[in-house]
This record gives structure tokens, C-alpha cells and sequence, in this order.
């Protein structure tokens, strides 16, 4: 019994903990992230260019951009998104630079 | 007198035509038959070279309409191609992608492993890992990982490395819930498949039935938090956590069901001091109870000797914590990669059907760290061989207490030294030497070979 109380402290205090230092953050990611997806940059490519060479790089060796699809790329990029915490907007920097060079 | 004259003129002019053509058919009778047979001959040779020339002009026609037939389904499939193509592009330029996409990756290896103890030369099979990702739009991605392998009794293991559902909440949140690799530390995350693992094996403590914890299920956040010109990352996981192995030490996999209701609570923080330094701390705790056997196998625990009175410590279960940093300095050719673990496992009675009361396991103490340093030497002169070679060195230490078994199978200091050569960006040889310090007085240390390829697709 005691241990189903100090389980149930531990679930509560994190979620709880999590929606007060996340939830002004999910905000505002929101508002950037779709104000800036509007507009045609054309330095992305040049952008993910370095995001891809520093953000891969880091822990194997670059994959060159010829080895997928652009819709193979679309999933890759959401995994390692997740695997390497990489920014909305970053990954979609190094999209963009991969399917232009493939 | 003139009448008479031009009858008789013409009388012999007609008698002197006839006489010669009389005498000509007269005197070549038989030149006439055989003239007609050569004519004859002649026509008969005329008239086939006619049939073979209608022969030849009808097949030609023949050809020359298959040759217009084939033309014409040619000209049919460029346009339906044409169309097919324009319609590809105007779908692709349309920025209209499917709503459903996919992904097949994943790696695979096969080597060879020699060395100075007694059986130790084998080929050996390596590892078949298929990773399977599927998104839906932007609104998740389902991620799963198999492992095929062969044992040495010829059998083929099948294991879930990981099978979770990622969902992005916001560009700094993202809610994970499944079978995870471990968050803590790096390696088992981010290092472990072999394609980018630089030596054949894991440091000693960061693989199974190490101090690195392999996988959890539960849910994680995860993300992102710009901080200035940095960023700092974080993982936050709630599992099942660990549980009590049939050997009285800690099992730090991923289960499919909690065995005590005790979740455990851990994670990791990573902070980017320098574009290409990351520096790392983690922290996981839970509680594990006794060996629960499966059923079938409702034997005791290995028996931890020991002559403790029954109430002098916990019953049923114990406090789990394991702590960790890490960093990794990576700017253009050279890695130079650090880790360090520490566990610890509180004392406790572990009941069981002989021994309601518990069986006595001590406190169990497990570190581990590892310091690695490669170096691709794609700027050492001109050759596209040499800039192809990747040497490697690692060094590290694993030291349990409170386990005389496990410290004998496992506690050591390991050495590696290997050379690398990239075939591809994704495909790698290995060659290496190994040495393993076994820190338990009559365990012989050994030495081994390593020779591996492996592919990440």
C-alpha cells in the first residue's frame, strides 16, 4: 500500500512538474514555429547544410543525401529529430538542405 | 509497156525479199529450237526471280507494318510516360506528400573472433537489426527495432530492441511511450549499433548485464530548450524499471510488465558548451523487489551467503540508483568520447516459496567508465586509401561489490586498440585487439582478434 502511494506521488509530481515548465514553452514553439513556416527562406538549404554537418556528425558519419528519397528523408529526419532532440525548425533546415542535394 | 514493167518490177522485188528470208528459215531451223528454249529458260528464270521479289516485297510490307505497329505502341507509352511524369511532378511541386510514410533502416554485421583461450576462434554471425519507421503527417511516428541473432548452438534469438510511438507536442516536447532504449548516458541511445560503434564491442559495464541500463518501458519527454547561442536537451522517462535477476543482481532491460508497482523515475540533461562539446548528466531511481521466477521455473535464487538476521534490513524490496555523466568532443576528424556510471542497489530479503522470511542479498555496488578517442584521417596526404583509415583506442573499467559471481564474470579493465577502414560513409571494416584484465585473483585475463564489417542501411 505504501508503495502504491509513493508510486502514485512520483507519476503525479512529474506530470505535474512537466505541464508547468512545459506548457508556457508549448505556446510560444507553436506561435515561432508556424509564423516562421510561412515564409519562403532561401537560406534554409544553406542553414541545414551546417545543421547536417553539425548535428549528424556528431555521433556517425554523414549518410550522403543521394542515399534516400525525399519522402525517405521526410521520416529519417522526424526519427532522428526524436533520437538527437534537434529543433522543429533545425530539422526542417536539414531536410531541406538533403532534398535539394539528392 | 510501162504497166508491164511495174508489174514484172514488183514481181521481182517481192521474189527478191522473199528468196533470202526463205533461205534464213530454211538454214537455221534447229538455231530456232534451241533459241526458244533459252528464251524459254530465260522467261522461267524471270518469272522466279518475280515470285522471289513478290516473296521479298511482301515481307517487307509485312515488316514495315510490325516496325509501324511497334511505333506506334512506342509513341503511346513516351505519352502515357509523359503523363504519368507530369502528373509525378506537378505532385511533387504541388507539396501534396502522402499522408502516410515509411522508412526501412537499420544494420547489420558479421566478423570473427579469435584469441589465446582454449575454443575462442569463431566466425561468428554478428547481428541483423531491421529498424522500421512509420510516420503519419506531422502528428507521430511509430519506431521499431528487431534483433536477429545466432546463439552457438545454432539457434536464431529474436529481440524487441525498441518499439515506441513518438509524438510531438510542440517544437520543444515530445511525448515517447513504449519499449525505449535507455536514455541514460550515451551510448546505448546513440553509439551502440555497429555501424557506428567505432570498436567491435561495447565498453566493459555498457552492454547486458552491465551498470548501462539497455531499454525501459514507459513514456518519456524529451526535447529541446534554446538557452542563448546553446541549447540544452533533456529526457525525462517514467518505467518499469528494474527488477531483481535470478542471480540476485539488478536486471536493467526493458519488461513488459512492472513485477512491484514501483515505477522508476530517470533521465538525462545535455548541455552544448561548445558547438562540438556535449556534456551530460544522468539519474535514474526505482525500487526492485525479490526474484519473481517465471512460471515453470519456480526455483530459488542464486543464494548470496551470508549470516544476516532476519529484520536487520529491508524486506521485499530495495532502493535502486544509478548516476552518470558523460561528454563527447567532436570537431572535424578526431571523437574523443567519455562515460562514467555509477549503481547502487541497497540491501535487502528477497523471499521466496523455501524462504518466506528472504534470502539475504547485500548491498550491490556496479561502475563502470569508459574514455575513447578515434581519429578519420581524411587529411593525411593525397592517398584515398589512407583517407579512408580510422584508427581507435578505448580504455575502460568495471568494478562490482556485493557480488562475488557477477565480479567474477564481468569486473575488469579492458583495453582496445583497432583500425578502421570506411568502405562507404555507412559501411565500415574493423580490425582490433582486445585485451580484457579480469580483476578477480584466477581469473586469467585474455586476449582477442576482432575483425568485423558492418552496414548501416
Amino acid at each position: 500500500m505504501k508503495t502504491m502511494k509513493n508510486n502514485r506521488f512520483w507519476i503525479g509530481s512529474t506530470l505535474v512538474i512537466t505541464m508547468l515548465v512545459f506548457a508556457p514553452l508549448a505556446v510560444a514553439g507553436q506561435d515561432s514555429a508556424s509564423s516562421k513556416a510561412k515564409k519562403a527562406d532561401p537560406m534554409q538549404v544553406v542553414r541545414g547544410a551546417k545543421a547536417w554537418k553539425n548535428n549528424c556528425g556528431r555521433c556517425h558519419n554523414l549518410r550522403s543525401p543521394k542515399e534516400l528519397t525525399d519522402e525517405e528523408w521526410d521520416v529519417s529526419v522526424t526519427h532522428m529529430r526524436i533520437r538527437a532532440n534537434l529543433l522543429p525548425l533545425e530539422a526542417d533546415d536539414i531536410k531541406a538542405f538533403l532534398k535539394a542535394s539528392n | 509497156m510501162k504497166k508491164t514493167l511495174f508489174l514484172t518490177s514488183a514481181i521481182a522485188v517481192i521474189l527478191l525479199g522473199a528468196i533470202p528470208a526463205e533461205a534464213q528459215t530454211n538454214t537455221s531451223a534447229e538455231g530456232v529450237s534451241s533459241a526458244n528454249q533459252a528464251l524459254l529458260a530465260r522467261i522461267e528464270k524471270l518469272e522466279a526471280e518475280l515470285i522471289a521479289l513478290r516473296t521479298s516485297v511482301q515481307q517487307s510490307a509485312q515488316t514495315a507494318s510490325a516496325a509501324k505497329e511497334t511505333a506506334q505502341n512506342a509513341a503511346k507509352t513516351v505519352r502515357t510516360v509523359q503523363k504519368l511524369a507530369k502528373a509525378g511532378a506537378a505532385g511533387a511541386y504541388s507539396g501534396a506528400p502522402s499522408d502516410a510514410k515509411w522508412h526501412l533502416a537499420g544494420y547489420a554485421d558479421v566478423g570473427f573472433v579469435g584469441g589465446d583461450m582454449p575454443g575462442q576462434d569463431s566466425f561468428v554471425t554478428g547481428k541483423f537489426n531491421p529498424g522500421f519507421h512509420f510516420q503519419y503527417k506531422d502528428l507521430l511516428i511509430f519506431e521499431s527495432e528487431l534483433e536477429f541473432s545466432t546463439t552457438s548452438d545454432g539457434a536464431t534469438t529474436t529481440e524487441l530492441e525498441y518499439s515506441q510511438f513518438d509524438i510531438p507536442i510542440n517544437d520543444y516536447v515530445t511525448l515517447v511511450a513504449g519499449k525505449y532504449l535507455s536514455p541514460i548516458g550515451q551510448f546505448q541511445e546513440r553509439l551502440h549499433p555497429s555501424w557506428i560503434n567505432r570498436i567491435q564491442g561495447a565498453p566493459a559495464g555498457f552492454g547486458h548485464d552491465g551498470v548501462q541500463p539497455t531499454s525501459d518501458t514507459g513514456v518519456q519527454l524529451r526535447g529541446t530548450v534554446p538557452v542563448g547561442k546553446t541549447r540544452l536537451t533533456y529526457t525525462v522517462a517514467l518505467g518499469n524499471g528494474p527488477q531483481t535477476t535470478f542471480e540476485g543482481g539488478v536486471k536493467l532491460e526493458g519488461v513488459g510488465n512492472d513485477d512491484n508497482s514501483n515505477k522508476s523515475l530517470g533521465g538525462r540533461l545535455g548541455f552544448f558548451a561548445l558547438p562540438y562539446l556535449e556534456l551530460g548528466g544522468s539519474y535514474l531511481t526505482g525500487k526492485v523487489s525479490g526474484y519473481a521466477p517465471p512460471v515453470g521455473h519456480e526455483e530459488a535464487p542464486v543464494t548470496i551467503a551470508a549470516d544476516v538476521p532476519v529484520g536487520s534490513f529491508a524486506q521485499d524490496n530495495a532502493r535502486y540508483t544509478l548516476w552518470g555523466m558523460d561528454a563527447a568532443y567532436t570537431k572535424g576528424a578526431l571523437a574523443a568520447r567519455f562515460e562514467y556510471l555509477n549503481s547502487h542497489r541497497a540491501a535487502f530479503f528477497s523471499p521466496t516459496a523455501d524462504a518466506p522470511a528472504g534470502i539475504f542479498l547485500p548491498r550491490l555496488g556496479m561502475k563502470a567508465w569508459y574514455g575513447q578517442a578515434s581519429y578519420r584521417m581524411s587529411n593525411v596526404g593525397s592517398s584515398d586509401f589512407i583517407h579512408n583509415l580510422e584508427p581507435v583506442v578505448r580504455y575502460g573499467e568495471f568494478r562490482i561489490t556485493g557480488h562475488d559471481v557477477l565480479r567474477e564474470e564481468n569486473a575488469q579493465n579492458r583495453f582496445n586498440v583497432g583500425l578502421n577502414y570506411w568502405l562507404a560513409p555507412t559501411i565500415v571494416t574493423k580490425a582490433g585487439l582486445e585485451w580484457r584484465d579480469f580483476k578477480v585473483a584466477g581469473v586469467p585475463s585474455e586476449t582477442l582478434y576482432q575483425f568485423q564489417i558492418a552496414y548501416g542501411f
